[in-house]
């Protein structure tokens, strides 16, 4: 009896297995921030964003486009460098229940890059081919493109950097190698923003109407595949958590 | 503390819905179309646009206003454009502001593409019903295939009123009038939303049983049969059987509902009527042309020479809608864009009248800030450095030629 | 780390423990595809896909099942031959179908204000279920190929003719007859996209009369068929847990 109140009490003193907290603020990071930058380009896409060599454009968008930048490049060094420098240098040491919070950790990560990649990959790629119905493409960096291309991809590629350097530091399932997969699917994506070059390009040159079919934008489509990566991640990760269940399940 | 948090959270929510609310329904004041990137060159030599008129400075939703006027499609049209032989009259505004209600190029309507000749010179008219309030700036533009958006002088025009008041009826060939603007929406939305339950329904029922890690355990101990039962195919049966079922019966009574349809229209429209400009009795010979930089003004020596019979002056040199007039000789009355219209931009070292059958050697100098503001001047840096324009040159009657010209340009930067 | 140690407390909190990760995997699952499908449908078919004077007869139902088929038939080859769940093609399309709703309803009418009843998405739907029940009730590549691939071609423009019928009634408009689907085109002007880019129909030769759209979808359908077997192959390879050596990068 005294034993079982013990586990109990040790139970609630351990962290929990999944923070759900970390997991909804994670996602309410993504939801919050891109709805405030989808009500930024609501109101001055209008107001400043339609020619860019008026002096409002580089007020509102060639700033915007620079401080991202900074940001960005902070962002991804502090965070991965973060991952990297606090990495556990025993991780198959850890035991089981640690490496299962570790996998809930890991898939609070994932549900991040999830977001990540849809934003990038779907809502503000696809709201490019409305843009350009609204303006005549007067430089690469169009309101859509400063949002598209320098924000929401950069992000997502942090996001999917941030989760890779996470598995590869703290679970046991990842320390063989690298996994192939996970390379595909964090790589993959990433080498959509230097297609960004080829596409501007082509723009630059060329093509100054809409079509969203053209072959100039299949680079895009080629590394968008790479999103199928996340299919060997699942698998690597279900076999991993089969591992550390299977006699409880069974 | 938990109700705290909740109420922040919601509060937060509301305040993103509102200000994604309020984004939308934003009146803005739009700045400039992106005409100013086109190299100079392209905007000089392909086509020239002129005569334009803007029936109205302000419109409120639901009316209309037209754009009409004429282009010439340029003789000495640039190597590095491919030539207007599949074209479409656009009109630059920043999406649907305006519905295009009408588009005529020598009194043909243009829906489509059409077939322009080198040159030749069209009258035009686009009609214009305002949809939603704010400032724009409207454009004449000229799609070419090849080429790109070739965009025209512009003007602000001021929509009042509110979109949510506009309206779009039209009536079709089976008699029966609709509102364009909102007709089928919630056809769509029921054939959507009925569709998305489905596959929602089929999702769910397989997620509502455990999924990943028990599945991939059987199916690695080589149980992967005992995974799908029999009421399982019987459900996978009822939604196939279901879903074919549903797309012909849907089919069916859709043919019902509307017997008659017509496929998509499409098709090059050739043969566009073409104006006969006055026969031109006037000639001049560019001698040569610079811009000097730090004057931020184009100078030209050329010889004209008279083959009329009245005395005539010139009064106007046109590029890329950059309008630049002596004002002894021409005068704008029709409301032209402050900012392309250069009023006493043309200084002729002598324009007096030129007696038929005489010729004279003058330097005429076109200087207004419009080139470098339209970056007009940025032509010295085209890999394509000639300029192109038109003169207009008018008799005591007040009858005026339309001459083309088309030269090198030399930059002077001292 | 001791092998009698266990990761849970209880069989309960296992099973609860494999259910979070469920939904965790779903959800990111959905999300990533998602992504992953939007880009690369928007890019190889978006055009027909965005704008009703887009939906036509040949090229629209030519293409959209070719170029939508690919998702479906990789996430198949890793769910069903893995865990054999048989949806995969249907969370495809329930992922792409909510992107380009979303992003129709808030951007292309919410940021741009082009009316939806002029650039809702295809219709996906009928194809995918029918090609996941296929799966699941033969279990076998070939015939989900072979039969899914066909029907997923043959039943995409069906599946869509109740929503686009009515914007193909003809109308009379200055002179000119034309649908209202093209009306449409005309009306709400496009900066970028001036009439010329439109790829659709512009036949001369007319075989099976005006019956021509089950000609396309059945070509769409031979095509599709192939589509399927080399993206089941593209799934499988993404679907690995191969491990490369660190020391080679």
């Amino acid at each position: 009896m005294a034993a079982t109140t013990e586990s109990v009490k040790a139970d609630a003193a351990e962290k929990p297995l999944l923070n759900v907290r970390n997991l909804v603020l994670g996602s309410l990071v993504y939801i919050i921030f891109y709805g405030w930058v989808r009500w930024y380009e609501g109101v001055y896409g209008w107001s400043a964003g339609l020619d860019s060599f008026a002096p409002e454009f580089e007020t509102y968008w060639m700033n915007f486009l620079y401080i991202e930048f900074v940001l960005e490049v902070c962002t991804a060094g502090i965070l991965w460098g973060y991952i990297w420098k606090s990495r556990d240098r025993k991780v198959m040491s850890i035991t089981p229940r640690e490496e299962l919070r570790r996998h809930f950790t890991h898939w609070t990560w994932l549900v991040c890059y999830a977001w990540a990649i849809y934003y990038g990959a779907s809502y503000f790629t696809e709201q490019d081919g409305t843009w350009h119905q609204t303006i005549v493409r007067d430089t690469d960096f169009t309101p859509s493109h400063i949002i598209e291309f320098y924000l929401s991809y950069p992000i997502y590629i942090i996001t999917g950097g941030a989760s890779f350097l996470y598995a590869r530091t703290r679970l046991p399932a990842y320390q063989q190698g690298l996994s192939l997969m996970y390379l595909v699917s964090v790589v993959g994506p990433f080498m959509i923003l230097p297609n960004v070059g080829l596409n501007e390009w082509g723009h630059t040159f060329w093509f100054m109407e809409e079509l969203f079919v053209a072959p100039l934008h299949y680079g895009f489509v080629f590394f968008g595949w790479a999103a199928l990566g996340v299919l060997g991640v699942v698998n690597i990760e279900v076999q991993a958590i089969s591992k550390l269940l299977k006699k409880d399940l069974a | 503390m938990k109700i705290l948090k909740d109420k922040v959270a919601k509060l937060s929510f509301v305040a993103l819905l509102l200000t994604m609310t309020a984004a939308m329904f934003y009146t803005p004041t739009a700045s400039a179309h992106g005409e100013k990137s086109q190299a100079a060159f392209m905007r000089m030599r392909t086509i020239h646009w002129f005569d334009l008129n803007w029936s109205k400075d302000e419109v409120p939703v639901n009316d209309t206003m037209t754009l009409t006027g004429k282009f010439y499609v340029f003789q000495g049209w640039p190597e590095t454009v491919d030539k207007p032989e599949v074209s479409f009259l656009n009109v630059g505004i920043p999406g649907p502001v305006f519905i295009r209600a009408g588009s005529w190029i020598g009194g043909q309507l243009v829906p489509r593409s059409v077939s322009l000749e080198l040159g030749e010179t069209y009258e035009f008219k686009v009609l214009l019903k305002a949809r939603r309030p704010g400032d724009w700036h409207v454009h004449a533009m000229m799609n070419v295939k090849g080429g790109g958006p070739i965009i025209g002088p512009g003007k602000w025009v001021t929509i009042t009123g509110s979109m949510s008041d506009f309206t779009n009826p039209i009536t079709t060939l089976t008699g029966e009038t609709i509102d364009l603007e909102t007709y089928n929406l919630s056809n769509t939305y029921f054939w959507h939303g009925l569709w998305y339950a489905i596959g929602l329904l089929w999702l769910a029922y397989w997620a509502r049983k455990p999924m990943f890690v028990p599945r991939s355990i059987a199916v690695e101990a080589g149980k992967a049969d005992t995974l799908i039962s029999g009421t399982d195919k019987k459900v996978a049966l009822g939604f196939g059987v279901g879903v074919i079922a549903i797309v012909a019966m849907s089919m069916a009574s859709t043919n019902d509902k509307f017997p008659i349809t017509t496929p998509l229209q499409a098709g090059l429209l050739r043969g566009m009527k073409t104006i006969e400009m006055p026969v031109a009795t006037v000639k001049v010979k560019i001698e040569d042309a610079t811009y000097r930089v730090p004057g931020r003004a184009m100078q030209m020596t050329m010889t004209i020479t008279n083959n009329g019979d009245s005395p005539v002056r010139l009064g106007e040199f046109n590029t890329a809608g950059v309008r630049f007039l002596d004002p002894e000789v021409s005068v704008d009355e029709s409301g032209y864009p402050d900012d392309l219209l250069a009023e006493e931009g043309l200084t002729v070292s002598d324009n007096s009248p030129l007696a038929p059958g005489q010729s004279k050697t003058v330097q005429v100098t076109a200087s207004d800030a419009a080139w470098e503001v339209y970056r007009l001047a940025d032509l010295i840096y085209d890999p394509d450095s000639r300029f192109a324009g038109l003169l207009f040159f008018y008799d005591a009657a007040g009858n005026r030629q339309m001459i083309t010209i088309d030269a090198p340009l030399i930059p002077s930067f001292i | 780390m001791s092998a009698s140690q266990s990761a849970v407390r209880s069989r309960a909190e296992a099973v609860k423990v494999s259910r979070t990760f469920d939904w965790l995997i779903l959800f990111t699952l959905f999300f990533v595809v998602l992504g992953g499908y939007h880009i690369h449908y928007m890019l190889t078919g978006g055009d027909w896909d965005f704008w009703t004077d887009w939906k036509d007869r040949r090229l629209w139902v030519t293409v959209a099942p070719i170029v939508s088929i690919t998702f479906p038939a990789a996430v198949q080859a890793c769910l069903w031959y893995r865990y054999r769940l048989p949806f995969g093609a249907v969370v495809c399309i329930l992922g792409l179908l909510l992107g380009e709703w979303v992003n129709r309803y808030l951007n292309f009418w919410g940021w741009t204000y082009f009316p939806v009843n002029f650039c809702f998405p295809s219709n996906l739907m009928p194809g995918a279920i029918v090609l996941d029940v296929i799966l699941m009730l033969s279990g076998s590549l070939t015939v989900t190929a072979v039969v899914g691939g066909l029907a997923y071609g043959l039943l995409f423009y069906p599946g869509n003719w109740p929503v686009i019928a009515p914007l193909h009634v003809p109308v009379e408009y200055n002179g000119m007859m034309m649908t209202l689907a093209d009306l449409q085109g005309y009306h709400y002007v496009r900066t970028g996209t001036p009439e010329y880019i439109r790829m659709v129909e512009k036949g001369t030769l007319r075989t099976f009369g005006k019956d021509v759209a089950p000609v396309s979808a059945f070509f769409s359908g031979f095509v599709s068929i192939i589509i399927y077997f080399l993206w089941h192959f593209f799934g499988k390879w993404f679907a690995q847990t191969t491990f490369v050596n660190s020391e080679n990068f």
